[in-house]
């Protein structure tokens, strides 16, 4: 046992908004993990930039102590990837709905990977569109019946963990709600991780969700990686427990990169270091581009 | 319902104290929150009962850490909220909207025989005899607290679910 316990204590990151989400939601487990997480990590709410798409999921910033920031519907990675750059010192959250990610947000998540920069993804993949009340998300199985699809989806769903291994991300994680100190611990682990880390959480939808994706159905169908002897170090071995998304539930550190190469911010305040002394004088920079 | 971290064979009697106290904390503020829930999503009935269990879980809370307190005074403890998880707290996905009283209460009762799984299962790991009583005497008063529940439940009636309008839930905006 531990005898040095964390100075910040779960509580202290809860702030005094209250969540609205509907009772039940996995959404509430997954507030909780990112408090004990933050917790055990140490960092002052202060140093924390929480950001966020739109959605239910998204609200989560605001239930927070950190300095927050609920953006845009598909936009919150780029916004996160800025404020990073402008403070690299700023441990910087990224949080959203499977909607918010994957769909609208798409396009950002390659490029967002790719780049690098040291901040946690957090998404909440409900298989559904919870704020507009029930839609297809692009994670959703093939034949669900949503409001927008109503004889049966005939779209096949994307794969967020094989995308975000694909593209190259240092970590890459899944967890859900119905285990507790299994996602706590891959929060706090992800945030710990130097570069990018991508954790997908299996968040239920108790209002628009279905029966066998729901808490009480996950905790009886889960499977740790770690009880698999699957080795985190191993970037084949995870694209193939990368598969079964959407077939079996499969928790745990998919890809960690023993190796973490430096991350953007990193590289570019290496660069500018190297620049620097042959860097003209802001004044002169200036002068260039006046006219006559 | 998991604690972690912490080697229940090397528990001393202020760690058990401190983790009996913790224990009641975590479900005292899990119901406040649940309270909270039902009071944003218009169940009074709910909301009351949630709130009750609060009162009743801090009501334990302060009587172990009074105790602690009287044995081992005000300092420094080796045992944290952080190292347990909803040993007696009801799971987030005990509630649903509209849930009615007995619904509730049916969540406490589970959350009450979670408490004494723990503590029954924590037994026979336990090495020191103090530490040993005290768990006997918690998983026992877990029983009690079932039969108080169990008690309330049976005056409840039978259709006593409440009457919300959810044309506009859940949350969008
Ligand atoms: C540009 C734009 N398009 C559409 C919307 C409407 N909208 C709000 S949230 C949302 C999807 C929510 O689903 P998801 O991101 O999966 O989050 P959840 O609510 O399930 O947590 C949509 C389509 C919007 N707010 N902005
Ligand atoms: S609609 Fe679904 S995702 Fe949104 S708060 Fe309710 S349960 Fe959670």
């Amino acid at each position: 046992m531990d005898s040095a316990l964390p100075v910040l204590q779960p509580k202290d990151f809860k702030s005094d908004l209250k969540p609205i989400w509907c009772p039940g939601c996995g959404d509430y487990g997954v507030l909780q993990a990112v408090y004990r997480a933050l917790s055990a990590i140490g960092r002052p709410a202060h140093e924390i930039a929480f950001v966020s798409g739109i959605g239910c999921s998204s609200r989560i910033p605001g239930y927070t102590t950190a300095y927050g920031f609920n953006t845009v519907h598909g936009r919150a990675l780029p916004i996160a990837q800025g404020i990073k750059l402008a403070n690299p010192e700023l441990l910087v959250l990224c949080a959203g709905g499977d909607g918010d990610g994957f769909s609208i947000g798409g396009g950002h998540l390659p490029h967002a990977v790719r780049r690098n920069l040291d901040l946690t993804y957090i998404v909440m993949d409900n298989q559904v569109y919870g704020l507009t009340k029930g839609q297809l998300s692009p994670t959703a199985a093939l034949g669900r019946k949503t409001v927008t699809s109503s004889y049966g989806s005939l779209e096949r769903p994307i794969n967020p963990l094989l995308q975000v291994l694909s593209y190259g991300a240092g970590f890459v994680a899944q967890s859900t709600p119905a285990d507790m100190p299994g996602l706590s611990q891959i929060l706090e682990q992800a945030i710990a991780y130097p570069g990018f880390a991508f954790v997908n959480v299996q968040s239920p939808c108790v209002t628009y969700g279905e029966e066998h994706q729901q808490m009480k159905a996950q905790r009886a169908t889960m499977k740790t990686l770690a009880s698999l002897s699957h080795d985190p170090s191993d970037f084949l071995q995870a694209l193939g427990w990368a598969t079964h998304y959407g077939e079996q539930l499969h928790t745990g550190i998919f890809y960690r990169n023993p190796k973490p190469p430096p991350s953007y911010e990193q590289q570019l305040a290496e660069r500018r270091a190297k620049l620097a002394p042959g860097a003209l004088p802001r004044e002169r920079i200036l002068e260039m581009f006046q006219t006559r | 319902m998991v604690v972690q971290t912490i080697e229940l064979e090397k528990l001393s009697l202020k760690d058990a104290l401190d983790l009996a106290t913790l224990i009641e904390e975590e479900a005292r503020d899990r119901y406040e929150e649940l309270a909270e829930q039902m009071l944003v999503h218009h169940n009074p009935l709910a909301q009351g009962f949630f709130r009750k269990m609060a009162v009743v879980e801090e009501k334990h809370r302060s009587q172990l850490s009074r105790r602690r307190q009287q044995l081992f005074g005000d300092g420094p403890g080796r045992v944290s909220r952080a190292m347990i998880f909803d040993v007696e707290a009801p799971d987030y996905d005990e509630v649903r909207f509209g849930m009615s009283p007995r619904e509730a209460f049916e969540a406490a009762m589970r959350s009450e025989v979670k408490a004494h799984d723990f503590f029954a299962a924590a037994l026979p790991r336990v090495k020191n005899a103090e530490v040993k009583a005290l768990f006997e005497e918690l998983r026992n008063e877990e029983i009690e607290h079932q039969h108080w529940v169990q008690t309330e439940l049976d005056r409840l009636p039978a259709d006593s679910g409440p009457e919300i309008d959810v044309s506009d839930e859940p949350v969008a905006h």
